[in-house]
Formats: structure tokens, C-alpha cells, sequence
């Protein structure tokens, strides 16, 4: 049996592999913050008796495309969109710091900021809590502002803050959850010159052209594999055709 | 089952729902006090294949890793609670909230919603009802005396009664307003009522304790931005085909595979 069979195999379910990475960040256009997955294939030359004449494929995210969305206008104080480069500070489930561009955030019953997928913000010192108020107002550099309930505008005063981050993008990996996590698993300090737009969220920046376009190139190269896999059974035919006919 | 169809699929799903959604917001863009939805979409779980950082061999680690993503799913549908515009009406008893704050209704089983819809009138006993009839909390009668009633902005209700020049107390109209005012649940009817996570209601005066003043002959229009709701439309329709693509192709790669495995 030839092993060339296997390799175009492995080929085939790598790419698979890849349309799926390709097909979620299609799926995930319209997920506000969202980072699009990159696939990137290496190859693993496979040892043995002989020589190392057939190298398998190998598919891995080569990791996550960190560029900016499109910033979108939504008018609710709470929406925030980080402008360039930085993240949000939240808490995990774990109960660890994680970090996410998307700001849609919301105050729940007891007070607590927390993002519309339900992680708590973190400030410095932990929880972004705030009082019953008249109006919430969350400023550039993160910090959180109310004007308390029963009092008058001008009473307006600074609550919290909340925790901005900058980390090396290199340093940070997509958890299960979609949060991002340094890859030592520490935490991130705060960086000031995080700025961040209040009544704005930002889009995915899956780019739904060249993801069209990757979904084509995929499904070609799958073909191509499963045509390697056609070939090669034919030339095994043949062979053993040519041994019944000798 | 084959993930990248998995995925798209989810695709589909959630761009189904956000169009339900856009299509239920049109549907009330001339519903008084209606407040716009907002779909929040969330990716779903990795499947974690490869452990980025993983040790590949005692000294070194796997600098990339793998892993391939779910989908995407609508985790909640939010109101967007931004003050709708104020029309002018006229009528004696509409009210229009301009400001934070709900309308207290007594439900006929004895609890309360609440809500921003402003349009009330008179039974047959005089006493202030919404649209379908349920009344207002704290309850409101107006004699069948009055010539004439006024609500001022802090909620007084007053009537002029025939042959008499001063006017007479009737009631007061008490705001409710939430710490959580994206948890309550809407429950059809322009009504919304109290859940675990809007808190509990804190009770007021209009235009007092940051709550909002009351309009009296006007009512509080949706809030539904047709051209945003538009663009959303378009944008959906455009996801959505993009993910429906994505399933045709993922279906014809496993075509190809199954015609030349023969």
C-alpha cells in the first residue's frame, strides 16, 4: 500500500479543518469585537524505515488576526469600542482577568458592570460596581462617572475606573470562551494610553470578501487532495492489473 | 458531524433570529413607548484540538495551537432605552415621560407591570386605564363632576369641577425606575415586568430623585430608527447568504468526496 494515500488523507482533513475556522468567522460577522481565527499549515515529515519521502499537513490557527472592526455608532452610553490598540479588562469564569474588545456593557440588578455575554468589568481593584443612578457615563481613559439617583446633575461623580490593557498581541491567546488570556497566564498591567469611544461598538473584523475568497481556495484544495487520493488508487489498480496480466 | 458545516449553520440561525428581530422593531416603529431590540451575538465555545504552548517536546512548545470555533449564537436581546421623540396629541389624559421612569399598571391578577406608554383614559368609573384597561397604580379617579383635568409635570392630577374656580387634588402618578432597566421583561401590550436580574422597582415623584418629568398631551413615540433597522437589514441578508454559501460550499467538497470514493 502506497502511503501517499495517507498523506493526500491527512491533506483532505486538515483542509476540512481549515474551511471549519473559515466558516466560524463567517458565522461570527456580525459578533461585535470579534477577532477572526487564521489558519496556517505546516508540514511534519514522517520518519521511519527509509527515507522521510512523505510529509503529512498539518493545520493550526497560526493565530488570531488582531487588526481593528469598523467602529459602529449605537448612541448608548454603555457601548464602548477601544480606539486602536488595547483591550478591555474583564473577568473570566474562572474568576482569572481575561481580556475582550467587545464593550457592549450593561448594569445588572446588583450593580455590577459586566459585558453583554455576562463577564463582570475589572477595574485596578477588582468589580466595576456602580450605584443606583440618574445617568452612567463611561469617559476615554475607561473611568466610570454616574450622577447618583434623587441628586441633581452637578452631582455628578467618578466611581471607578475601568482597567485598560495593552498587552503584546503575541502574548495573547483566544480561550474556549472567546476571551483572550496572556499565554503566561499573568496579568496584563494597565496601560494609559488605551483610549476608548463611548456610544460606539466595534464590528467584527472578519473580512467577509477574502473569507469568500479563502472558502473557494479551500474547497479547491480539498479537491486537489481527493483527486491525489483517486490518483493513487488508480496507479495501485493498474500495478495490480499489470501483476495479473504478467 | 462535519464542524464547518456545524458553524455556518449557526451562522444561519443567528442571522434568522437577528432578522426576526429587526422585522419586530419596523413592525412597532408607530407603537407609543415601544423601545427598539438589539440582538447581542456571541461566538460559541472553541474546541480546544491542539493546546497552544503545550510542551511538543520537554524543552520546547507548540508556539500555535488549534482551535476551531463553534459558531456563533444570539445570547440576548437587549432594549435600547434612548428617549423616544414626544408627539404632541392633545387628549386630556396622555402623558409622555421625558426622562427616566415607567408608568406603574395593575395587572388583573394583582401585580404590576410597568411602561412608557402614556396613552390612559377613563372607564366607567372614572378610573385612569390603559389602552386595554387595566389601570393605573397608585389608582386614579376622576370625579364625574370634573370639567376638566390637568397633570402637572411632577405627577399631580387636578380637576375643575363645575361652579367651583380651584381646582381639587385627585392624585398623584408615581414613576417606577430600575437599576437594571435592560433586565425587565417584556411581555407584549407595551408592558414590561419586573425579573431577578432589573432589580426591584424604586418608586417616586416625577421629576424627582432623577426621575422623569410628565408631559401632559403628548405621548412618547417608538424608538425605532428605521434607517438604522434598515442598514441592519441589509446587513443581515448579506450574512446570512454569505453563511449559506459557506454551507453549499462545505456540502460540495463532501460531494466531491463521496462521487470520486468509489
Amino acid at each position: 500500500m502506497d502511503r501517499g494515500l495517507y498523506v493526500a488523507m491527512t491533506g483532505a482533513k486538515q483542509i476540512m479543518q481549515a474551511q471549519a475556522i473559515n466558516n466560524n468567522n463567517i458565522a461570527n460577522v456580525s459578533t461585535p469585537g470579534f477577532r477572526a481565527d487564521t489558519v496556517a499549515f505546516s508540514s511534519e515529515p514522517i520518519y521511519g524505515p527509509g527515507y522521510p519521502t512523505r510529509v503529512n499537513a498539518v493545520a493550526g490557527n497560526s493565530g488570531t488576526d488582531f487588526t481593528s472592526g469598523v467602529m459602529l455608532s449605537t448612541n448608548q452610553p454603555l457601548d464602548i469600542a477601544v480606539n486602536g490598540k488595547g483591550f478591555i479588562a474583564v473577568q473570566g469564569a474562572d474568576g482569572k482577568e481575561a481580556y475582550t474588545r467587545a464593550g457592549q456593557l450593561n448594569v445588572d440588578d446588583s450593580g455590577v458592570v459586566k459585558t453583554a455575554t455576562g463577564f463582570p468589568v475589572l477595574s485596578e481593584s477588582g468589580q466595576v460596581n456602580v450605584p443606583p443612578a440618574t445617568s452612567v457615563t463611561i469617559g476615554a481613559d475607561g473611568t466610570v462617572s454616574v450622577v447618583p439617583l434623587g441628586l441633581s446633575a452637578a452631582a455628578q461623580s467618578q466611581v471607578d475606573r475601568i482597567k485598560l490593557v495593552n498587552p503584546p498581541t503575541a502574548s495573547l491567546v483566544k480561550g474556549n470562551d472567546g476571551l483572550f488570556r496572556t499565554v503566561s497566564g499573568t496579568k496584563s498591567p494597565t496601560d494609559e494610553n488605551v483610549r476608548l469611544s463611548s456610544g460606539a461598538l466595534e464590528s467584527s473584523n472578519v473580512n467577509s470578501a477574502q473569507s469568500l475568497v479563502n472558502m473557494i481556495q479551500l474547497q479547491r484544495l480539498y479537491e486537489f487532495q481527493i483527486k491525489s487520493i483517486n490518483s493513487t488508487d488508480q496507479n495501485e489498480q493498474n500495478s495490480e492489473r499489470m501483476m495479473v496480466s504478467g | 458531524m462535519n464542524l464547518a458545516l456545524w458553524a455556518a449553520k449557526t451562522g444561519l440561525d443567528a442571522q434568522n433570529t437577528q432578522m426576526s428581530v429587526i422585522a419586530n422593531n419596523l413592525a412597532n416603529v408607530n407603537t407609543t413607548g415601544f423601545k427598539a431590540d438589539r440582538p447581542t451575538f456571541q461566538d460559541l465555545m472553541y474546541q480546544n484540538v491542539q493546546q497552544v504552548g503545550a510542551q511538543s517536546t520537554q524543552n520546547t512548545q507548540y508556539s500555535t495551537g488549534l482551535s476551531l470555533g463553534t459558531g456563533v449564537r444570539i445570547a440576548a436581546n437587549e432594549k435600547n432605552y434612548l428617549q423616544g421623540s414626544i408627539l404632541q396629541t392633545g387628549g386630556n389624559l396622555d402623558m409622555s415621560i421625558t426622562g427616566q421612569g415607567f408608568f406603574q399598571i395593575t395587572m388583573p391578577d394583582g401585580t404590576l407591570a410597568y411602561t412608557r406608554d402614556g396613552s390612559f383614559s377613563m372607564d366607567n368609573q372614572g378610573n385612569v386605564v390603559t389602552a386595554s384597561g387595566n389601570p393605573l397604580s397608585p389608582a386614579i379617579t376622576i370625579p364625574i363632576t370634573a370639567q376638566s383635568v390637568t397633570i402637572g409635570a411632577d405627577g399631580t392630577v387636578s380637576v375643575t369641577t363645575a361652579g367651583s374656580s380651584k381646582a381639587t387634588t385627585v392624585g398623584q402618578i408615581q414613576l417606577a425606575n430600575f437599576i437594571n432597566v435592560e433586565g425587565l421583561q417584556p411581555t407584549g401590550n407595551n408592558l414590561l415586568v419586573e425579573s431577578a436580574a432589573s432589580g426591584a422597582p424604586q418608586v417616586g415623584t416625577p421629576n424627582t430623585n432623577g426621575l422623569g418629568s410628565l408631559t401632559q398631551g403628548s405621548l412618547e413615540t417608538s424608538n425605532v430608527n428605521t434607517v438604522t433597522e434598515l442598514v441592519n437589514m441589509i446587513q443581515c441578508q448579506r450574512a446570512y447568504e454569505m453563511n449559506s454559501k459557506a454551507i453549499s460550499t462545505t456540502d460540495q467538497m463532501l460531494q466531491f468526496l463521496t462521487q470520486n470514493m468509489q
